[in-house]
């Protein structure tokens, strides 16, 4: 619901606020699968620090923003046609795996237990782990030169030679 | 002698190659010194002859097996799809003949290039042609296939083009140089065609085998007039008959030396031995000798009007070359192959002479070549006038010199033989002779005698020709004179047959014989009427006769005939049809086109990367919607 | 079985609405959120399947699609920032200078 609303609402602000509501939902759903773990995690990070972020920013750029502009892309209408096809074909992928797949384990999932999980995390994939890391670090690191450069803009307000940096 | 055993027929056409190889590489970086022309001559005249000595050799051997003929397998050339291709070489009398001529007068004629172009800046790459030419033309007369034949041939070809634009700084030379090369092509069509017919008959081009099974089959596979016929279209392009012949007098813009061997003694009798040599086909043939026989003659009459009115001491020689040769085409057409190469032995002889004599003339007189600024001469230069006298005489056909008896012959079969003679052929056969005398002899008489009409600056530097040039005259009129003693007729009788006389004709022999020789002295005689006494009587005769006198002098305008017929038309073809349409628009449009399309397309395809971001999105969600569909039709 | 076929039913629609979303809206910052959304989905079908199989391979790859949506956003927003600092606008259709 909160899905179709992002693409129907008009003012950023409300289409983030749609987002929320969708994430938290989302979370709640986590919640019933027993996955209380991963629900906590959800509404922590993404409704938690990533919308908020993005909320500021919209609050930041929305004065600058001119009102009146066109709601869709001019792909508008291609897209639909395409998304209905898509989703055909995922929805008709999904059903023919479900129906000729094997019967599950359990038909209600198992009750996520959390230790095993965290060793199975930091002992197998601890790979990926590590990754992740060095992801984080570079996402610093870039996050820093992003404010190097937007603090040498103002500095040089004749000429426009910002996005070099 | 065990290699040259085996292999003598390859080393005497090769000898004359490694000249040209050793010449043509060396030769023009060891040209400049005294040492290095001694250098180039001793190779250039050395191959030749240590290939004329070796041509000797094998024929002596060759007489002690009882004239067998000696087959010599070289090398296999190709093999397609089980058809096999050999260089082999044959020897047998009439290759015998034709190798002695080829080395023996081209040996001499090289020996008279050393003094005769010794003073030129390209002397090393005379020479070196000239062995080159040698060499091709061994390849011709030895060769056993009709495929090293035609190797030879266009090589033979080749080494005329080059000789005859040999100073190709003016552009008129190498201009006659181009166009004996493409009407030598024109006739070669026919040639090929030829060849063609007959591999596909026999399966295979070796001319004995051809010739055996031609004179053997009850049923001829493939029609000898036909073979006969293209054949011999190749002869008129290599052997300057009607209507292939107009190459030849362009050909004397090239040293006269390459006039003498090419264009007199061997060359150009190519044909005549591609002819005798298929005898076999031609005697199955009736209705292409004819056809040989009265282009022949026509030939023979047709260049001997345009000789009686030359002033180019060189141009009177090469259309008399062309009726000499008309001749010869006259006894193969009527079946008499041994006298046609008789002819070309004795024609060889005189006229070679004669050139070399010509261009002792022309030596003395410092490159004058106008006859109408002659005279006199006799005693100046009286070596050069005494071989040239009694090469006239020969060719005039006066006993007991040997062009008599081959010219005779000519004429006796040409009335008598049962294959095709007949007395109107003899009729204006003898009329040729009348005024091959006659034209012979206003030569002889408007250079050397009467009063001199030489420029006075030329006047001071005449001069005998030195030793290297003189002493091949000399030899090669002593050669005109006794060679009728050779007899090779007769020689060659048990592999030429000659045709055989009705038993009525004979007692006609001897009048015929006679009134040759009265023709003969007639136009001697005549000739010295109009041109020994007063100029008067030369310019009187002229004016009367003024009309002819002029289209002999351009002529018959042969060569203006063909430029509109052949050359003009085909030149604004190309121009217009190939150039413009087929070149700029069809091949340049083509490839332009292609290449527009390529830009065409690249612009098509550039507009889907146009910047926007919901576009690549889109065809994000396109990829996997076709992603998936695909994965389903894959199963 | 019902739950999860719904569930993964769910997350389909997610995804498509939020790549839907990716094509068919102008503003850049709701074209973010959209991109968002597509996480979520994948997301909710990852727990799916980990419910349904009891691997917990599933909850890990959660894991790091948290962390990557989080650096994304990140430096997105900033990049943002300074492409509108260029143009002054937030419309998506007027960014084709990679045209070509």
């Amino acid at each position: 619901m909160g899905a179709v609303l992002m693409l129907v609402l008009r003012e950023p602000m409300r289409v983030a606020l749609a987002l929320i509501t969708t994430m938290m939902s989302l979370g709640a759903i986590y919640g019933f699968l027993g996955v209380h773990f991963i629900a906590a995690f959800q509404v922590l990070i993404y409704v938690g620090a990533v919308m908020v972020f993005m909320v500021f920013v919209i609050m930041l750029l929305e004065v600058r923003e001119a009102r009146g502009n066109k709601r869709y892309s001019n792909l508008a209408v291609p897209g639909a046609m395409v998304f209905a096809m898509m989703v055909g074909v995922l929805g008709i992928s999904v059903w023919r795996a479900m129906n000729t797949g094997a019967p599950s384990a359990s038909p209600n999932g198992e009750a996520f237990e959390l230790v095993p999980f965290s060793t199975a995390f930091l002992r197998d994939y601890w790979l990926q782990f590590e990754l992740t890391t060095v992801l984080l670090v570079a996402a610093i690191v870039a996050a820093l030169a992003v404010i190097k450069v937007h603090r040498r803009v103002p500095d040089n307000r004749v000429s426009d030679r910002s996005a070099n940096g | 002698m065990g290699f040259f055993g085996a292999h003598g027929l390859l080393v005497i056409a090769l000898l004359p190659l490694i000249g040209f190889l050793i010449n043509g590489v060396f030769g023009t970086a060891l040209g400049g010194t005294k040492l290095g022309k001694s250098l180039v001559t001793a190779v250039a005249c050395g191959f030749p002859l240590a290939a004329f000595v070796l041509t000797v050799r094998i024929f002596f051997s060759l007489q002690a097996l009882d004239y067998a003929p000696i087959v010599e397998h070289g090398y296999r050339w190709a093999l397609i799809d089980g058809h096999t291709f050999d260089i082999s070489f044959y020897f047998d009398r009439l290759s015998a003949v034709m190798t002695l001529i080829v080395t023996g007068v081209g040996s001499a004629i090289h020996i008279y290039s050393t003094g005769y172009m010794k003073d030129d800046k390209s002397y090393a790459r005379f020479m070196a042609y000239l062995n080159l030419f040698l060499f091709f033309m061994l390849l011709l007369v030895l060769g056993r296939s009709m495929l090293v034949l035609f190797v030879g041939w266009e090589g033979v070809g080749l080494a005329s083009y080059l000789l005859i634009g040999f100073w190709f700084e003016d552009a008129a030379n190498a201009a006659a140089g181009k166009k004996a090369f493409i009407v030598n092509r024109i006739g070669d069509a026919g040639f090929l065609l030829g060849m063609f017919l007959l591999y596909q008959a026999f399966g295979t081009l070796d001319m004995d085998v051809i010739n055996a099974a031609f004179t053997s089959a009850t049923v001829p596979i493939v029609s000898a007039t036909l073979v006969g016929l293209l054949l011999f279209v190749g002869a008129t392009g290599k052997s300057a008959q009607i209507p292939l012949y107009v190459w030849l007098p362009d050909a004397m813009a090239g040293p006269t030396p390459v006039s003498a061997l090419i264009h007199a003694a061997t060359m150009v009798t190519a044909g005549v031995y591609l002819v005798a040599r298929m005898s076999g086909v031609f005697a199955h043939a009736p209705e292409a000798s004819h056809v040989i026989a009265i282009i022949g003659v026509a030939t023979a009459f047709f260049a001997a009007t345009i000789a009686l009115v030359q002033t180019d001491i060189k141009k009177v020689l090469a259309y008399s070359t062309v009726s000499q040769l008309g001749f010869m085409f006259l006894a193969l057409g009527v079946g008499a192959y041994g006298v046609a190469i008789f002819h070309v032995v004795t024609h060889a002889f005189f006229k070679a002479c004669l050139f070399l004599g010509a261009g002792s003339v022309i030596h003395a007189l410092s490159g004058e070549q106008d006859i109408r600024k002659m005279g006199g001469l006799a005693r100046k230069i009286p070596v050069t006038f005494g071989t040239f006298f009694v090469a006239t005489a020969a060719i005039a056909g006066i006993p007991p010199l040997a062009g008599f008896y081959s010219k005779d012959e000519i004429l006796w079969y040409a009335f008598a033989s049962p294959s095709g003679g007949s007395p109107i052929l003899w009729g204006v056969a003898a009329l040729t002779a009348l005024m091959t005398a006659f034209y012979m002899f206003r030569l002889l008489w408007l250079v050397f005698f009467g009063a001199s009409r030489v420029d006075h600056h030329v006047e001071h530097h005449i001069h005998e020709s030195p030793l290297s040039m003189t002493s091949v005259l000399v030899v090669l009129a002593i050669l005109s004179a006794g060679g009728g003693a050779l007899g090779l007729a007769h020689f060659l009788e048990p592999q030429l047959a000659l045709p055989a006389v009705p038993e009525e004709l004979h007692h006609l022999e001897g009048t015929l014989v006679i009134v040759s020789v009265v023709l003969a002295f007639a136009g001697a005689l005549g000739a010295w009427f109009v041109f020994g006494g007063p100029a008067s009587r030369a310019e009187g005769l002229q004016r009367t006769f003024a009309a002819p006198h002029r289209l002999l002098s351009g002529k018959y305008f042969v060569d203006e005939l063909y430029a509109m017929l052949f050359a003009k038309p085909l030149a604004w073809i190309s121009e217009n049809v190939l150039l413009k349409v087929g070149d700029r628009k069809i091949l340049d449009g083509t490839l332009n086109g292609i290449g527009s399309l390529g830009q065409f397309a690249s612009g098509v395809l550039g507009k889907v990367q146009n910047g926007s971001v919901h576009l690549y999105a889109l065809f994000v969600m396109v990829g996997i919607v076709s992603a998936l569909l695909w994965s389903w039709t894959r199963g | 079985m019902d739950k999860h076929q719904l569930l993964l039913w769910l997350s389909i629609a997610l995804f498509s609405l939020g790549l839907l979303g990716v094509v068919v809206r102008r503003n850049a910052l709701i074209m973010l959120m959209c991109m968002e959304l597509m996480l979520n989905g994948v997301n909710l079908s990852l727990v799916t399947f980990m419910n349904q199989n009891g691997q917990p391979s599933g909850g890990v790859l959660v894991f790091l699609v948290f962390v990557v949506a989080t650096a994304e956003i990140a430096i997105a927003i900033p990049i943002v920032l300074l492409l509108v600092k260029r143009k002054r606008t937030l419309d998506l259709d007027a960014y084709t200078d990679l045209k070509g």
